[in-house]
């Protein structure tokens, strides 16, 4: 496999937290690539260690165990000024437009704080230029240059967040969350813009989400997460013509369709997510799955191959073929 | 007349520092018994200052019925006495809130949360009580054992299944339920609904369901009102809506949705900025984001429109978009 065409390659990454009742395994030996310029899609409910999968990608946490590989280089121990650097290239867009904005800066401040961290520009009027561009960029009106958070709506503030995080211009972002916050048709204005953008400015995306129909929209491939571990990765349109998992198929058939001639028989999951503190030997999914045996309480399933692309860890699905 | 639920041309403000709120402008709404009705719109739509004022649950001030009528079943809701009112909220009307985090009181066991509604509205001892609340809890999928928990050791699925315990408590005419598997995981969602469905199916209650989501409301509602601005735009039944989606909004609505069997490079989002309460648009509310808008709508308030029986419309062309939809469906 050529280096330089993946964006980030990341290999049995873990991460464990101490928790006084023992280990919480909040990234459980996940491995993927991102190819440069496409979008990795990461699924799964809360709890299930998207975040902090992003968080530690990014090495705003320290990995328990396993590599992250940016661009050729080796990044899970870096030091604290090199993380620096990297910032630069990483960034981070977060997931609530309200909390993460300072209520206290106006737009223009909130957009050239990244620039004033890193030193930039020299003069105050480069600087302005540079805010007004990244303004036009995505599409916030100039006006707006000294209004404040609190006057904006959702969708307008996330716009601000989009702004900051591309402030330096960085080829990779993570994108936690960035429309469950907003409003349909706000949303959509938002998943367009980072789309123009990926294209426009060859951006790489690890799209964090628990909507199986944005993820789909937005990615080229799909990581499905439950408990810390990889249930499933695949292409997106194949993920969702031939889910593989039990856990996918049980995903994919909890999603309210908005039409009614759409009929399909429902999977109903029984029960909710158990501890992952400690957590017991075998499948995660197990307790939850309808298809469990003796073998998948017992034993961790590994991620296969199981057509061209498409990996999934599950005893049953390896049965079959 | 059958209909449990009449309101007619509710109007809501709330009077604030920086101008009057123009929550609600004129909403009507019918609904019959056993009805599940799916309220739908976006934030700032006033779904939810409709339903607390139901309720009566608005602070006034800062909030004010500047006039129409709420009439559930043979009763003015806006002119019945304090105490009446608190003898309807729990036991003819119930309430389950958007999160159910904060509507449950963290020190009181679930069981004594859901034995105080049951001791308020029925003439029970405390014993009597709590069997019966210990029979709700089963009904919801909890086991009876576990009335003694706090809330904080339920996850959030359980919670707001305590939740709709509660609700279900006194056996109400009509449950309110503002976004109750918003705070929800998916697969959780699919659970609650499907309990939802099935007590609906027992008890006979009717559901006045406010959401954003139309998958929600295709999967569980009978009748749909899509509200934009503090008025119902469009009003029909599952099939008039989905599949003779008339009014722009509700044409926008569905285009802004990422769908699951189509494949689309770009979205197509509504322009523009959500509703403004504190300084309305002229005219017709939708007009500054609509597609379709043309001189007249930012001149003249448009009136409903019937273009079926049983689907009115609020826009100056409905009958023109109707056509238009209909034939573009098929």
């Amino acid at each position: 496999m050529n280096q330089i065409d993946n964006c980030l390659e990341v290999r049995n990454l873990k991460k464990y937290f101490k928790t006084p009742a023992g280990a919480l395994h909040a990234v459980d030996d996940v491995t993927f690539d991102i190819p440069l310029g496409s979008t990795l899609g990461v699924v799964g409910e809360s709890g299930c260690g998207k975040s902090t999968l992003g968080r530690v990608v990014l090495g705003l946490l320290d990995a328990t165990d396993g590599s992250v590989v940016f661009q050729g280089e080796d990044i899970t121990n870096a030091s604290k000024k090199r993380r620096k650097e990297l910032r630069t290239d990483m960034q981070l867009i977060f997931q609530d437009p309200f909390s993460s904005l300072d209520p206290r800066m106006c737009v223009s401040d909130l957009i050239a704080e990244p620039l004033h961290v890193y030193k930039i520009y020299k003069s105050g009027v480069d600087l302005e230029k540079r805010v007004a561009d990244l303004m036009d960029t995505v599409g916030l009106a100039r006006r707006l240059a000294y209004a404040f958070p609190h006057e904006l709506d959702g969708g307008r503030r996330q716009r601000i967040g989009v702004a900051r995080a591309l402030a330096l211009n960085p080829k990779f972002i993570v994108c936690d969350e960035p429309v469950s916050a907003l409003d349909v048709s706000i949303q959509a204005q938002i998943l367009n813009l980072l789309k123009t953008l990926q294209r426009d400015l060859g951006l790489t995306y690890m799209f964090i989400t628990h909507d199986l129909s944005v993820v789909k929209h937005i990615s080229r491939d799909i990581l499905v997460m439950y408990m810390g571990c990889m249930m499933e990765k695949s292409p997106a349109d194949e993920l969702f013509e031939h889910p593989m998992h039990p856990y996918t198929k049980g995903l994919l058939s909890a999603i309210p369709i908005p039409s009614i001639h759409v009929k399909r028989k429902k999977i109903l999951m029984k029960g909710e997510i158990t501890s992952p503190v400690e957590p017991e030997p075998g499948c995660r999914f197990a307790p939850r799955c309808p298809y469990a045996t003796e073998q998948c309480r017992k034993e961790m399933p590994v991620l296969v191959e199981v057509t061209p692309g498409h990996f999934t860890a599950c005893h049953q699905v390896k049965g079959e073929q | 007349m059958s209909e449990l639920l009449d309101i007619r041309d509710l109007v809501v403000e709330y009077h604030t520092e920086v101008g009057t709120v123009h929550a609600v402008n004129g909403i009507s709404i019918q609904m019959k018994t056993g009805d599940t009705l799916g309220f739908v719109g976006e934030t700032g739509a006033g779904k939810t200052t409709t339903a607390l004022s139901i309720l009566r649950l608005l602070q006034i001030p800062p909030a004010r019925f500047a006039s129409g009528e709420i009439w559930f079943d043979g009763k003015d809701l806006l002119k019945v006495s304090e105490k009446e009112m608190r003898s309807i909220r729990g036991s003819e009307i119930a309430m389950i809130f958007q999160d159910p985090m904060t509507a449950l009181n963290p020190v009181i066991p679930v069981g004594q949360q859901i034995a105080e509604v049951l001791i308020q509205h029925n003439e029970i001892t405390k014993a009597q009580s709590w069997e019966m609340a210990e029979k709700m809890l089963e009904k919801v999928g909890i086991p009876a054992a576990r009335a003694n928990n706090y809330p904080h050791q339920f996850s959030g699925g359980m919670k707001q299944r305590v939740v709709i315990a509660m609700a279900l408590a006194c056996t109400p005419k009509l449950i309110i339920a503002d976004e109750p598997t918003t705070a929800l995981d998916v697969t959780i969602q699919a659970q609650i609904l499907d309990m939802m469905k099935q007590l609906k199916e027992d008890s006979g209650t009717s559901i006045l369901l406010i959401t954003h989501d139309l998958g929600v409301v295709a999967e569980t509602c009978d009748k749909v009102a899509i509200v934009y601005g503090g008025e119902v735009v469009e009003y029909g039944s599952l099939e008039q809506i989905f599949d003779r989606t008339t009014h722009p909004y509700t044409v926008c609505l569905f285009g802004a949705l990422p769908s699951l069997d189509k494949k689309v490079d770009m979205l197509t989002p509504i322009e523009g900025q959500i509703y403004d309460a504190i300084s309305p648009p002229s005219g017709c509310r939708f007009h500054p984001r609509c597609p379709h808008a043309a001189e007249e709508c930012s001149k003249k308030v448009p009136d409903v429109v019937e273009v079926e029986p049983g689907h009115p419309v609020r826009c100056l062309y409905a009958n023109r978009f109707y056509a238009q939809n209909a034939e573009g469906r098929r």
